[in-house]
């Protein structure tokens, strides 16, 4: 009995104590999310691209992140605002880097398609797509935005999905932790923080 | 030797049960990874969603092209290609606002920038004096999903009405800088989670939000929604008197105060994986229901004839949430939508941002335009935060905006002339909700705005309605 009381205590210990530590260290983007390396195309179309965002609405918010599974689920909701806690979810810059099929090479403007489960925020603020950093970006006269064009300001970004008939535009975007990634109704097009940009190279 | 074998089988029994505790303690943390894990990430599934920007109101002589935004799995699934789903679909088309339908099949274009799937009205629909009414079916062909929009269908679909002989409003170029004072602050309250206080959220790389909407009584109490602090506070007079506990979401949710002061809520976030919802409070903060609205997204949220009515997407209807007491179903909902905001005497006001700098705007009774409105501006002009009837006049309230500026105008107009026109700074310096900055009471306008100080409401008198 001695052995196999030695084999009992000793299973139940360790298994207790992986389970305490791996519960500490585990995160939604730890246990989920991969590093697979960005898959070129040769097209790039808005509504197919309106179709990717979609994919992230309900996955919830992360700040720095841009990881999330398509199950309409936030796996880690009320983070702290501003800290990055290895949630589920982009925010702001990170989903528009994605969606827009960004490169972590600023100076390469071509398209590369992330799954969702890749974890990557990219190169770009929200300031920075406002000053239309990196080869891929653009500014645009608001009035003239339209599908997957966007609005930025210093702290944040959101793309245009379909205008709305009194002026206002419904937008794809990361928004809050409590809002999490959705369509919302915005006024971003008419408030003066806010800078109309577009990502290079439309194919449809 | 029997002590040592002993002491073997005892090191042996507890390394198993240290690499085995090892192993199931990963195991265990990675099943209940995959468990949070769910889809596939990459859009498996089938759905279909749209996007579309209706006509609501015509000019003489205006070619209309009706335009569909149809979001839905690309054929195979494949999400990487970055190609459209393969999609199409009928628009159900009648001139004037009785009758059967016409069927036209959508044409798919070369371009999605304002919506893929088009088809041109005839001539003959577009011009008919009592304008046109239609609604889409629309298909995803790889998967067979469908969606039908306005929401309503044959029930109630969207309708256009043509502008015979507007009141045309010109106002050249915006000034920047030549803002009105408000006549009174009639609720001032600073950043915090103290009394008269309201809550912020975000901050220098983030969003930042404050309350988020208002109401105002007849009496002039406001409400002011601190979903931050999850409480309402009422003000008048300048001067807190009161605050109630509601349980709401640190979002932006847009808020409604009906008769015997029942306060509406609709959220700004979204069930997952489902409608946002519409919470009724009792006047005293007690959660009474939570229904969710039709569709998926809310522009604004206002007191109705009949209760709370909700402007909604993709319909780009205004659908009632209630009858009365009682709520209304999701497919109730969308049966009663109407194209414009339902007014007290029966009538509805149809409003539609046109082109650059161009607001269009209808008093709708018994199905034909009563009064109509053009607003001309040689700067752009942004969102209708309000348009509201007081008296026989109607207040419109409209940003002018360039890349560096931005204001809100504010516009009295009757059946004949512009009588009153002015402009109040933006003060946007926290989120609210979208269409929640103004509300019409009486002959008072409020504003809701922010600063780095706090957040406040200020009145504007407008002068004697007729």
């Amino acid at each position: 009995m001695k052995p196999l009381a030695a084999f009992l205590a000793t299973f139940v210990v360790a298994l207790a104590l992986t389970g305490v530590t791996g519960a500490r260290t585990h995160t939604f983007q730890s246990a989920n999310c991969n590093t697979a390396t960005p898959q070129p195309t040769a097209g790039m179309t808005r509504d197919g691209q309106m179709n990717y965002a979609i994919i992230a609405a309900w996955d919830g918010y992360q700040w720095g992140g841009g990881c999330w599974n398509n199950d309409d689920h936030d796996a880690a909701p009320n983070d702290p605002p501003q800290q990055y806690t290895g949630g589920e979810g982009g925010d702001c810059s990170g989903f528009t880097f994605k969606t827009w099929r960004e490169a972590q090479d600023t100076a390469n403007g071509g398209r590369y398609y992330w799954a969702p489960l890749r974890n990557v925020h990219g190169p770009y603020t929200a300031e920075a797509f406002k000053n239309a950093a990196g080869a891929p970006n653009g500014t645009i006269y608001k009035p003239n935005a339209d599908a997957m064009d966007g609005f930025a300001s210093t702290w944040h970004v959101g793309l245009v999905f379909f205008r709305g008939s009194g002026g206002w535009d419904q937008i794809i975007e990361a928004k809050c932790e409590a809002c999490g990634t959705n369509l919302f109704d915005e006024s971003y097009r008419s408030q003066s923080a806010f800078g109309g940009i577009r990502r290079i190279g439309w194919t449809g | 030797m029997e002590p040592i074998r002993t002491r073997w089988r005892m090191l042996t029994g507890g390394l198993s049960g240290l690499i085995l505790g090892v192993a199931g303690g990963i195991v265990g943390i990675a099943l209940l990874a995959g468990g949070a894990s769910g889809g596939a990430g990459d859009g498996g599934t089938s759905y279909i969603m749209a996007g579309h920007l209706p006509p609501l109101l015509t000019v003489a002589g205006q070619d209309v092209t009706i335009r569909y935004a149809i979001v839905c799995p690309p054929p195979g699934g494949d999400v990487s290609s970055g190609e459209p789903c393969d999609g199409g679909g009928d628009v159900y088309i009648r001139s004037g606002h009785t009758g059967g339908f016409e069927r036209l099949s959508l044409t798919r274009g070369a371009g999605s920038a304002a919506g893929r799937y088009f088809v041109d009205v005839p001539a003959s629909i577009a011009a008919d004096p009592r304008g046109f009414s239609y609604y889409a079916v629309l298909r995803d062909r790889d998967h067979g999903t469908e969606l039908t929009v306005p929401a309503g269908g044959a029930d109630a679909p969207q309708q256009s009405f043509p502008l015979r002989d507007p009141v045309t409003v010109a106002l050249g170029a915006h000034s920047f800088g030549a803002t009105r004072t408000a006549d009174a602050r009639v609720a001032d309250a600073p950043w915090g989670d103290g009394v008269g206080q309201a809550g912020l959220l975000g901050g220098p790389t983030s969003m930042r939000i404050g309350p988020s909407s208002f109401d105002v009584s007849r009496d002039g109490t406001v409400a002011l929604l601190d979903e931050m602090n999850d409480r309402v506070e009422r003000w008048r007079g300048g001067a807190l008197v009161g605050s109630v506990p509601v349980e709401v979401a640190a979002a932006t949710s847009d808020f409604a105060v009906g008769a015997g002061g029942t306060m509406y809520v609709i959220d700004g976030r979204s069930a997952a994986g489902d409608t946002p919802l519409l919470r009724t409070f009792a006047p005293d903060g007690l959660l009474v229901r939570a229904r969710h609205i039709a569709e998926r997204t809310w522009s604004q949220l206002r007191i109705g004839p009949r209760g709370p009515i909700v402007q909604q997407e993709p319909s780009e209807q205004w659908m009632p949430a209630t009858d009365g007491a009682a709520p209304l179903d999701r497919a109730a909902q969308a049966r009663a939508g109407s194209p414009g905001r339902p007014l007290a005497d029966g009538s509805q006001l149809v409003v539609l941002r046109s082109g650059v700098g161009e607001v269009r705007l209808a008093r709708i009774a018994g199905g034909a335009v009563r009064a109509s409105w053009r607003v001309l501006s040689a700067t752009p002009l942004g969102e209708v935060q309000l348009a509201d009837a007081t008296g026989d006049r109607v207040v419109l309230v409209v940003k002018a905006y360039t890349d560096t500026q931005d204001e809100f105008v504010v516009l009295v107009l009757d059946g004949r002339r512009l009588v009153q026109r002015f402009s109040v700074p933006s003060d946007q310096w926290a989120e609210a909700a979208p269409l929640a900055h103004f509300r019409l009471v009486g002959s008072s306008l409020y504003k809701l705005g922010s600063t780095p100080a706090g957040a406040f409401v200020d009145r504007y008198d407008l002068g004697g309605a007729r």
